[in-house]
């Protein structure tokens, strides 16, 4: 189908370099994974873009890619059998980075510890702001399904959070007078 | 949207990729463009000479086969032939008999 969107492969880097690179480091925990993830997300895009029609469907190719790469790279490491925090640790001698805010990086941290569908549906719908609707046209999968992943995924990140940051609901119930 | 989902709003927010993730995507595609075109010349190459050799290889074995054919044709029809001498000779052995008897 022609379509008159000439697409600026620099400028579309420029635009989505960092919701492609926090996809795949939420995902996958592994910033090294992530920035190659990225790379071959925008290179494949780079093969692929005279089939991209516009802006939108660039953006949507790219979150959609970037989120199967993801779970190809994790399902690999599962192949291998190395445990991802213990290579991350070991292999790279990785200390943990400071957090901008420790709350959302320990959110973060257990966001890592949910499984991968639940993992993508939350990032789709708290990292990108996107509706049950689009998560859905996003991974290819039911709607019901999507608000089901989203449902058990927030429950259970509830319940951790409610376990692991108790600083968290301290401050929380403190700011509520309890 | 309840409060703790705001809080994961807040700690979800994308995160700034790393300065040199661009100059590295850009460095890798230039240095792809012309491997690419070098591995597609590579690929009709082989592709080109692998039906070549299949192709060859097939009416070889056409022209085998044929040749095969030919010279079992003419082992049975040589066969046939000195059949038919011996039936003859045979034949005109037993004619000549016949005549001497009738004497």
């Amino acid at each position: 189908m022609a379509h008159d969107w000439k697409p600026d492969f620099e400028q579309l880097v420029d635009e989505h370099q960092s919701m492609v690179f926090s996809l795949a480091l939420r995902m996958t925990g592994d910033r090294g994974l992530a920035e190659e993830i990225a790379q071959d997300v925008f290179l494949e895009l780079d093969r692929h873009l005279d089939k991209i029609e516009s802006a939108a469907h660039a953006c949507f190719w790219l979150r959609r890619v970037a989120i199967s790469r993801s779970a190809d790279a994790l399902r690999r490491r599962k192949v291998r059998g190395l445990d991802l925090w213990v290579e991350i640790k070991e292999h790279h001698g990785l200390q943990p980075e400071p957090r901008i805010s420790s709350l959302g990086g320990r959110l973060e941290d257990l966001l890592a510890t949910l499984p991968e569908p639940q993992r993508a549906a939350l990032l789709l719908r708290y990292q990108e702001d996107l509706t049950p609707e689009e998560i859905a046209a996003t991974l290819d999968a039911p709607v019901a399904t999507v608000k089901s992943h989203l449902q058990r995924g927030l429950k259970l990140l509830r319940a951790k959070a409610a376990v692991h940051l108790k600083e968290y609901v301290r401050e929380k119930e403190y700011a509520r007078g309890v | 949207m309840d409060e703790f989902e705001q809080e994961l709003r807040q700690a979800f927010a994308r995160q700034p990729a790393p300065p040199s993730l661009k100059n590295r995507i850009l460095r890798n595609r230039r240095s792809r463009a012309p491997q690419s075109h070098a591995h597609l010349w590579q690929r009709l190459a082989a592709v080109l000479v692998l039906t070549l050799l299949l192709s060859g290889g097939f009416a070889w074995h056409q022209r085998e086969r044929q040749r095969k054919g030919e010279a079992a044709r003419q082992q049975v029809l040589l066969a046939l032939r000195i059949t038919n001498h011996a039936l003859n000779h045979m034949n005109q052995q037993l004619a000549a008999h016949g005549r001497a008897n009738q004497k």
